[in-house]
């Protein structure tokens, strides 16, 4: 049996899974001060009159990184940043950074080296502020980490007992900022995220659960609890992938379909393209801070069920015309459950496409709207039903265009046709199911809205599979290669690769599958490593004069987010 | 002062005793171009004088599509506010072959540097996606021979492309200003494109004005060109266009290709002035650049009063360029851009592929931006490594006081060179094309009219090897008068029975249509 379960800002939600159905599912509020309990408190919920035994996966999906983040609850970080030439580190809003010289450039060559002196001093500063944790990035220093490394070296003298994080080791993608805030964020998040598997730890061995536990990533993809803790920053917005996860469990395979999970005062949207999650570009924003962290392409937009509706005028005022206004904000419940201000759920009820709350509050709280308007209740709750919709529809279409207009750098990029036929339109979540065939009429799609979808999440979360990602540079003049996502520089002759400077294409994308499966095997998914597809490989001859001097190889590999073989989707869709 | 053509040249060619040295030395290298590229002036043989009305279609003809309230002034004269459009398009999938200079590395480490400093992330920068240039949007400029599949391949339909989604966020004012960072380049392909010429087959400014005049009515235009070579395709384009101002500085070319962009090259006779070559002595270093700028080119610019500027953005000033022989720095580049403040800026050449191109982009980036450069650097550059020779700057200074006269007495020089013409100014022309190594000799004739620019011909024949085409060309100017469209249309009507041209082409730009016709197969194409 599967159990997956979503701690969400309002509901953790739980479900468990028997030989790929839905067998139970639960939910209960969370407790913003104490995640833990109401994880614990759905997972008992749920596996109610289930022995421990027969669990084969416990997956779950959490806030704690985003709320840690959110409340500043994070600990204080020195970070030591190694620019070099480019932009004004001034410039740069990251706390607490110390500003060094020295520099690598693009391809790893050192053209500036490091004023130990500086470092030194440095050091001796943060001791005196009494931080106990430090990053330490450099520009480019995922194509040569020996600054960082360095660097770190010297702070361990100077100051004992530092915890020292290194941004080549956290992210190894271009974009130095980037890698700054994700190190940064990494670093501070660390020991409070080990508290937390720490206590999970405790809470599931007291229940005798000795079944594998999984943590979501931002990505979609399940990482096993113990190896999460090297990655904290990943788990961030895991609550957007376990609901995309879900639809794509809930749709049939291979259509393309957006996700609209409208809550009470936001409504989360994703694509599924041709059955696939559409994926950021680049990576997660974090609060202020845009980081490398690889997550689901979604948007939130401030309309939900609960918004406040109010009554505007309209641009053309000189007609003395008035309309309709929904959201940003949200007051409270809708009027009709007992709350302070007209919301689309209150249209919702008197239009009777839903039965959730009292009637005549309802109608008592859209007459006043009707009276504003100077048009009947039926017609006022249509306006703001309208309007409601409207803007999830103008959202999704907006999000299509983003994808369309994604920057191409090569022919063929520019050449592709990117256009997809939106089939579905699918509800996700409690909130306002009502809006959802309106949504789809607006975007010409079919309205689904599948049986368990209010635990959609925690479906996602139970069925989703591990994830892996494996960017490789190599550069055959300079005879070594890099991994982006564990940033050591290494030698080519260590791979056994007989003729570096004839290398072709198939000896790189060897070399990279070959480190994909190890790192597979190192986060313990190595029976996913079949399913890894390469998604870009390119060479560039480096010309010298005329000659070729070596060759610069780039590959990329990923296991790509997706379901586990137990779930039956087709039964189930 | 009372020039003529042959007058400047005999007064530019007063220059100071060195020049002339310089001259003789380099005649060997350059001679042979230097004859190749001489202008013949043919005087008008039609004396039949047409009678025209006093006023009428002309008239028609330049205010179309534009109102007078519409008028744009370029960004150097606005404050500076909102974000920079940027298109990075490396085109990592193409070169014109394995080992040459335009090639798939070209932008690589470009790609590295700019994406490690993260600088798409930045909210002063918008990032666009290309879009392929419609052959029309091509045909507006040249006469690809034999059509335009031909000459522009994908990858130039695309670099091109970039400009023109740029100019639209321009004009939509999504943007305050846009850098296209494309390749291939196009600042040496002229109207008549029979194949590549120093590694460009269309010229992407020139598309990019003819598509902001088309679409948005825009009139004056200023190009400056600051790569290292001579901007000649351009300037050939606009050599009869008094409404586009060409500024090239480059470096001096009987020391480099193309061999041209002399100060006697001023323009066709109604537009003289309108092209202002700057010749700078090799190892020219930002200070003599930047002296250049200031006394002359910015005078210019600031008296001329474009609606736009546009940048033909060349990188191979650089110190490090392997192909030239300046010394301009990151900080030199970065600093022109900022007081140039171009609406739009389009890369040309440079090919110092690792020490230069990655730190010029990120410095042009970030000044487009309004943001600080002054930490880019290259990693071998110190402040005051390069000085400027006191010899090359006496030259500097006989440049801006010969430019600026010819600037300053541009109508009297009009007035002169027209009222010594007849009905037609025609001239003779040899272009080389390196890349492809094709010879073409032209016959140009611009139509003398008094109400319009005049439409022109050209009698175009290119020789590579044992083959190469005929072609005549008629090009209408988008304001031309009715009488010169007449004229125009029928001279292409009658060329059409000639079968000893392959092909003849019409160019229509006040009607926006594009005409092909081969005489011997008698078909037609029409865009």
């Amino acid at each position: 049996m599967l159990i997956g379960i979503d701690v969400g800002g309002t509901t953790t939600d739980a479900v468990l899974i028997e030989n790929g159905k839905v067998r139970s599912t639960a939910k209960v509020p969370t407790e913003p001060r104490n995640l833990l309990e109401s994880l614990i408190s759905a997972l008992d919920a749920v596996s109610e009159g289930v022995s421990p035994g027969q669990l084969e996966r416990v997956v779950f999906s959490t806030t704690v990184i985003t709320n840690l983040i959110a409340e500043g609850k994070t600990d204080p970080v020195a970070l030591l940043l190694v620019p070099g030439p480019g932009m004004n580190p001034a410039g740069y809003n990251f706390p607490d950074s110390f500003i060094l010289k020295g520099a690598v450039d693009y391809r790893g060559r050192e053209i500036q080296v490091l004023d130990e002196k500086e470092v030194r001093e440095t050091a001796a500063l943060i001791k005196e502020q009494g931080f106990s944790r430090a990053a330490v990035i450099s520009k480019f220093g995922q194509r040569n980490p020996v600054h960082e490394k360095r660097v770190k070296e010297i702070l361990e003298e100077v100051v004992p007992g530092l915890k020292i994080e290194l941004g080549h080791r956290n992210a190894g993608r271009l974009n130095f900022p980037r890698r700054v805030a994700t190190t940064m964020l990494a670093t501070a998040a660390k020991d409070r995220y080990r508290d937390f598997v720490e206590e999970i730890r405790k809470a599931l061995s007291e229940r005798k659960i000795e079944a594998p536990v999984y943590i979501l990533k931002a990505d979609g993809g399940t990482l096993p609890l113990e190896k999460s803790e090297e990655v904290p920053v990943e788990t961030i917005f895991s609550g957007p992938a376990a609901s995309t996860i879900g639809a794509l469990a809930l749709t049939p395979r291979g259509e393309s379909s957006v996700l609209v999970d409208i809550g009470g005062t936001t409504t989360d949207l994703a694509l599924i393209l041709s059955g696939e999650p559409l994926m950021a570009s680049k990576g997660a924003k974090l609060g202020r801070f845009l980081t490398h962290v690889r997550a689901f392409a979604v948007r939130s937009i401030p309309v939900g069920g609960d918004s406040a509706v109010r009554v505007i005028a309209s641009e053309n005022a000189s007609a003395g015309k008035k309309k309709v206004s929904v959201g940003p904000d949200r007051k409270g419940p809708a009027f009709c459950l007992g709350g302070p201000e007209p919301t689309p759920t209150d249209a919702l009820r008197v239009l009777g496409i839903s039965s959730i709350g009292d009637l005549a509050l309802a109608k008592e709280a859209i007459a006043g709207i009707a009276a504003e308007l100077g048009k009947s209740e039926e017609e006022s709750a249509e306006l703001i039903v309208d309007k409601a919709t409207e803007m999830i529809a103008a959202a999704v279409k907006g999000m299509f265009l983003e994808w369309e207009q994604e920057p191409a750098y090569r022919i063929w990029e520019v050449l592709q046709e990117k256009k997809e036929d939106l089939r579905n339109v699918v509800g996700i979540g409690g909130g306002a199911r009502g809006l959802i065939s309106k949504v789809a009429e607006k975007l010409d799609a079919n309205p689904v809205i599948p049986e368990h979808a209010e635990v959609g999440n925690a479906i996602g979360a139970a069925v989703a599979r591990p994830t892996l990602t494996l960017n490789l540079h190599i550069d055959t003049e300079r005879k070594e290669y890099s991994v982006a996502e564990d940033g050591d520089v290494v030698k080519l002759h260590t791979t056994g690769i007989k003729n570096i400077n004839k290398m072709r294409s198939e000896d790189a994308e060897a070399l990279a599958a070959e480190l994909l499966r190890k790192r597979a095997e190192h986060f313990g998914i190595s029976e996913y490593a079949g399913e890894a597809e390469t998604t870009r490989s390119e060479v560039f001859n480096m010309i010298r004069g005329w000659a070729t001097v070596g060759k610069l190889f780039d590959v990329s590999m990923q296991i790509p987010a997706g379901l586990i073989p137990e779930w039956k989707r087709e039964e189930q869709a | 002062m009372k020039l003529g053509l042959g007058k400047i040249r005999d007064v530019l060619a007063g220059s100071p005793e060195q020049e002339k040295e310089n001259k003789a030395e380099a005649k060997d290298v350059v001679a042979r171009k230097e004859e190749e590229e001489e202008e013949k002036e043919i005087d008008s043989r039609d004396e039949d004088q047409e009678t025209i009305n006093e006023k009428g279609q002309g008239e028609e003809g330049i205010s179309m599509k534009k109102p007078e309230s519409h008028i744009r002034t370029a960004r150097r004269f606005q404050p500076n506010e909102g974000k920079t459009g940027l298109i990075f398009f490396p085109a990592f999938d193409w070169a014109i072959s394995p080992t040459h200079p335009e090639r798939e590395e070209r932008l690589l480490y470009t790609r590295d540097q700019i994406f490690e400093e993260g600088l798409m992330d930045l909210p002063e920068i918008a990032e666009y996606k290309p879009r392929l240039a419609e052959f029309k949007d091509i045909a507006r400029v040249h006469f690809c021979v034999p059509d335009i599949e031909a000459q522009a391949t994908v990858p130039h339909q695309i670099s091109a492309g970039c400009s023109l989604v740029l100019a639209d966020a321009l004009m939509k004012g999504e943007v305050k200003n846009a850098f296209s960072l494309a390749r291939p380049p196009g600042h040496h392909a002229m109207r008549v494109a029979h194949g590549n010429r120093g590694f460009c087959n269309i010229n992407n400014e020139a598309i990019l004005v003819e598509y902001l005049r088309r679409k948005y009515g825009i009139r004056k235009i200023a190009i400056v060109d600051t790569d290292v070579h001579h901007g000649d395709g351009t300037q050939e384009i606009f050599y009869h266009d008094p409404d586009v101002l060409f500024i090239s500085f480059h470096q001096d070319g009987r020391t480099i290709f193309p061999g041209t962009g002399f100060m006697n090259e001023l323009g066709g006779p109604k537009a003289l002035a309108r092209t202002i070559n700057i010749p700078l002595p090799p190892a020219t270093p930002d200070e003599g650049i930047h002296y250049i700028l200031d006394k002359l080119v910015f005078p210019i610019l600031d008296d001329f009063k474009p609606e736009l500027i546009l940048n033909s953005a060349g990188q191979d000033n650089h110190y490090t360029d392997p192909l030239a022989n300046m010394r301009f720095s990151v900080q030199g580049y970065a600093k022109l851009n900022e007081k140039l403040a171009p609406d739009i800026a389009v890369l040309e050449g440079g090919y110092a592929i690792e020490t230069a191109l990655p730190y010029v982009n990120t410095g042009i980036i970030l000044a487009m931006a309004g943001l600080d450069y002054s930490h880019v650097r290259e990693p071998d550059y110190t402040p005051g490594m390069f000085v400027q020779a006191k010899r090359d700057r006496q030259m500097l200074d006989e440049i801006v006081r010969v430019q600026l006269e010819n600037w300053k007495n541009r109508d009297f020089l009009v007035e002169e060179a027209v009222s010594d013409l007849g009905d037609f100014y025609r001239r003779k022309k040899s272009i080389f094309y390196d890349t492809d190594m094709i010879q073409e000799s032209q016959e140009e004739s611009v139509r003398m009219c008094p109400d319009c620019l005049g439409y022109m011909t050209i009698d175009s024949q290119a020789q590579h090897g044992y083959s190469g085409a005929k072609v005549f060309c008629v090009s209408i100017p988008i304001y031309a008068c009715e009488k010169c469209r007449k004229e125009a249309l029928e001279v292409y009507r009658d060329h059409t029975h000639d079968i000893k041209y392959d092909y003849v082409y019409l160019q229509d730009k006040k009607a926006d249509v594009y005409k092909s016709y081969n005489p011997k197969t008698r078909q037609e194409r029409v865009l």
